[in-house]
């Protein structure tokens, strides 16, 4: 009877979830399913990513461990009530009351958490649900306990009653993620981090998508995350924009597609579910998915929400329509000529690629930041001359190279990216390049992660790793002078791309490393990803947060591996008035070979 | 027969130029309001082997909705055609591409300042109302004195000005140049100055003769916005600042010093 009830109260509700999961369109994240495995076993059973942060990490694990030993106990009670009697082997029950402790003090941590400390990061989460889900945990495990000292059939029945009630709620509440977690971890992306799918313009009218609109739209993927999210808040914790008084909040962007999922609601999800000013906040940095337990994938939401309104409804802040144009008629985001964008090279003698010529070693891809932006342009000069102090055989496309299209994309224009991205595929084909050295992250990748999805495959380096190789090689001599400095990692480096390791060896070498408090995976944003260096920002600016952050190290420098981050935090310590100079990995070495 | 949307300009005028080469042209337009979806209608029912207009916005925007409507493929920019190869500007003007355009009608708009004009006497074809959106009448805006888009000479400040009661310096060489008050963005994010005041790609292009940049280090967005100035006057403490970079004239120097300086010369010489 119990079996009967509960179980009809959650297969009803699981054959409705099930059934949005299969009418939802096939998604597409890179990864091989011995690295699923692996993640699977990392952060699900080991519980990586919520051990992030120790304590609350340890409350979790020790409910989630303590549920994973304590399953047996089902069997065993279920006997027991079946007029088997209690046949839990001794062995087995210190072990399981063990854990059950273990458990209790999990939901105490968790009490304690919610109840006062209040962490900000519960903003906008459902509270009272939360309780009651923790007052059902310690029901289970004390009723199993009193069943195990006290002894008895009834208590036996209790542990099964209040076991199945749990399960019965269960798929109604935000604790659904026990069923979903360990999927929305399998079907993540575990390579090509930064890659976003692509939109296909190819097929049948009747399978045209232009992003997410409504709930029809959503893929699997996006599908399952909006059922995986517990409301902890670790992403808006994360959030840059959050951090400076946007209305974004990663949670809640995921909590509103889910509301309108739950509802088969069929109205623009933007709007009913989640205010439009979120999506367009977004800096696409991907604290938010470093942060998450479950592995929600949250850019691809915002990405795939933005694409709808900017594609289909044409409705996006009207202060990126010039860099949008700009990047579609003069193939960089500022309409500067393209016959400029070799003039820094000039002087420095660096071969322009020609039609026809032979492939270089390295094919230098300068991008428009460091070939148009005056501050950011010094570090192309720096790679340059430190390529020809190395004798690397390089070469640079010139004005053949175009925007890659990564702020269109990111801005939700598919159309110009992918444009952007079959023009300079020709190009680099036809010039039968293989290897290529990036200066901009945001280049770095695209050229990496994205262009194979339109035919162009290569080895791409970022300039701090080709660099990096070089000094091993004993082919560059820097020496130390460069005294304290610290380094800020571009988001499209440090979390896309997993390049953290090379650009520090090489501060190593020429200056004293002082680490800022967010770094590494764990690092802030400078406020320009997803297209806001062209964009206006509302009240506390990112890249200010940041370079105060920067200035309290005391360092003398601030080195950075990004053209955009050049200019934002260059801009930020003006803001601030520190005295902190904001230099590129790449012209700190130059200077230290004098 | 070679249908070609006309208006009263100059580039009409090229793209008919351009369409005789083509064919036999009959030169068309629409009287009264602007209405993009409902002019392009009328466009596509008519009957042609091409249909032509200038590459401009408006011809751009016209012959992308025929497309849409016909569900064939749409050319912008071409410098040339023969047979299905077409060739067409891209990128500013930095890529010239060849291309096989093939539908029917072929639809396709002429890059400007390419083919001589030619005369031309348009028969105006009737669009129905549908509702869609159109153009009702143009509002320029108002910023009191002179339009920073419109401006002669434009007197910017930018973080080096300090406060919002620093740009009464500037005004007042402003308005003793007969010219308007602009500033940069880190200007309009402080709120010194409104929006409607910021020069650069996210706020307004200038065309002024003269563009005199104080305090302004002249970030790449920046520069976007007043490279359509003719002569460039930048004043800055930091001799490294990027504005100097595409400036015409530098003075380096601390911008409260030298803007009164400058105003009070030009009352000394007007006398």
């Amino acid at each position: 009877m119990l079996v009967l009830v509960c179980g009809g109260i959650f297969a009803r509700r699981a054959w409705f979830l099930t059934g949005l999961v299969r009418k939802a369109r096939p998604s597409d994240r890179p990864g091989t399913e011995a690295e699923r495995a692996v993640a699977e076993a990392e952060i699900v059973l080991g519980q990586r990513k919520l051990l992030q942060r120790l304590v609350p990490g340890l409350m979790h694990a020790f409910i989630f461990w303590g549920f994973l030993v304590l399953f047996p106990t089902i069997v065993l009670a279920a006997i027991d009530v079946a007029g088997g009697g209690d046949h839990t082997p001794v062995w087995y029950r210190d072990l399981a009351d063990a854990f059950a402790v273990l458990v209790l003090v999990g939901v105490a941590t968790a009490v304690v958490i919610r109840k006062i400390v209040r962490p900000e990061r519960f903003r906008g989460s459902h509270l009272g649900e939360a309780d009651f889900i923790l007052a059902m945990i310690a029901a289970v495990v004390v009723t199993l306990l009193l069943w195990h000292h006290v002894g008895g059939t009834a208590l036996a029945w209790a542990h099964l009653i209040v076991i199945g009630a749990f399960l019965a709620y269960l798929p109604y509440s935000k604790h659904l993620h026990i069923a979903t977690a360990a999927l929305n971890v399998w079907m993540a992306r575990t390579r090509k981090r930064g890659r976003l799918e692509p939109l296909r313009f190819d097929v049948p009218d009747d399978e045209l998508r232009f992003g997410v609109a409504t709930i029809a739209d959503l893929t699997r993927k996006e599908v399952v995350d909006a059922f995986s999210c517990t409301e902890c808040g670790r992403c808006q914790d994360a959030c840059p924009a959050y951090a400076t008084g946007k209305i974004l909040s990663p949670k809640l962007v995921i909590m509103g597609v889910r509301d309108q999922l739950f509802a088969q609601s069929a109205e623009p999800i933007v709007g009913a579910g989640v205010p439009e000013e979120m999506i367009w906040d977004c800096v696409t940095c991907g604290a938010c998915v470093e942060a998450c337990p479950v592995s929600i994938e949250h850019v691809d939401h915002i990405v795939d929400l933005r694409r709808s309104r900017l594609m289909v409804d044409a409705s996006f802040p009207a202060e990126a329509e010039p860099m949008l144009r700009d990047v579609e008629r003069a193939s960089n985001p500022w309409g500067k000529p393209q016959t400029e964008r070799a003039a820094w090279a000039a002087e420095l003698g660096v071969r322009v690629l020609e039609p026809g010529d032979p492939a270089p070693e390295y094919l230098y891809w300068v991008g428009c930041a460091a070939s148009f932006d005056e501050r950011a342009k010094k570090s192309a000069e720096s790679t340059a001359k430190l390529l020809q102090a190395a004798g690397v055989d390089f070469a640079i496309l010139g004005p053949r190279e175009g925007c890659t299209g990564d702020p269109a994309r990111r801005m939700g224009n598919e159309y110009v990216f992918q444009a952007q991205a079959e023009q300079n595929v020709a190009t680099l084909n036809g010039q039968g390049v293989t290897k290529i050295v990036a200066s901009c992250p945001h280049c770095f990748n695209t050229l990496a992660n994205e262009y194979g999805d339109f035919g162009g495959s290569y080895e791409v380096l970022h300039h701090t790793e080709l660099l990096a190789q070089l000094v091993d090689e004993g082919r560059l001599a820097p020496v130390a002078g460069a005294g304290s400095v610290t380094y800020h990692d571009s988001c499209y480096l440090a979390r896309h791309n997993d390049v953290r390791v090379q650009p520090r060896k090489l501060l190593n070498v020429i200056g004293q490393p002082v680490e800022m408090e967010r770094s590494g995976k764990k690092t802030f944003c400078c406020g320009a990803g997803g297209a806001h260096m062209w964009m206006e920002e509302r009240g506390t600016q990112i890249n200010v947060e940041r370079a105060k952050e920067a200035a309290a190290t005391g360092a003398e420098t601030l080195a950075v591996a990004c053209p955009f981050c050049t200019v934002m935090l260059d801009d930020g310590v003006r803001e601030v008035g520190a005295e902190l100079r904001v230099a590129d990995v790449a012209t700190l070495l130059a200077e230290s070979l004098g | 027969m070679i249908v070609c949307f006309v208006e009263d300009d100059e580039l009409s005028a090229q793209a008919v130029g351009f369409a005789r080469t083509l064919g036999e042209v009959r030169a068309v337009t629409f009287a009264g309001a602007y209405q993009p979806a409902a002019w392009a209608k009328a466009l596509a029912a008519q009957e042609a082997e091409a249909i032509v207009a200038a590459g401009s916005d408006r011809g751009n925007e016209l012959l992308a909705h025929v497309g849409a409507l016909l569900d064939q493929p749409f050319a912008a920019n071409v410098t040339a055609i023969d047979g299905d190869v077409v060739t067409r500007v891209r990128w500013g003007g930095s890529l010239v591409e060849e291309a096989r355009l093939h539908g029917a009608p072929k639809l396709l708009t002429v890059a400007p300042h390419v083919h001589a004009p030619a005369e031309f006497d348009p028969e105006v074809l009737e669009a129905v109302d549908d509702g869609s959106p159109k153009v009702l009448e143009r509002v320029e805006e108002s910023s009191g004195g002179v339009s920073l888009r419109d401006a002669k000479v434009v007197v910017s400040g930018g973080r080096g000005v300090g406060s919002s009661e620093g740009f009464a310096i500037i005004e007042e060489l402003a308005g003793l140049l007969g010219g308007a008050v602009g500033c940069s963005r880190v200007v309009t994010s402080a709120g010194w100055r409104p929006h409607a005041d910021q020069v650069g790609q996210t706020g307004t292009k200038i065309s002024a003769d003269l563009y005199i940049a104080c305090g302004i280090s002249g970030a790449t967005q920046h520069i976007a916005g007043a490279k359509g100035a003719k002569k460039i006057l930048a004043i800055n403490t930091d001799p490294e600042a990027p504005i100097f970079a595409s400036a015409d004239y530098a003075v380096i120097g601390d911008l409260h010093e030298v803007v009164p300086a400058i105003s009070a010369e030009l009352r000394r010489v007007r006398g």
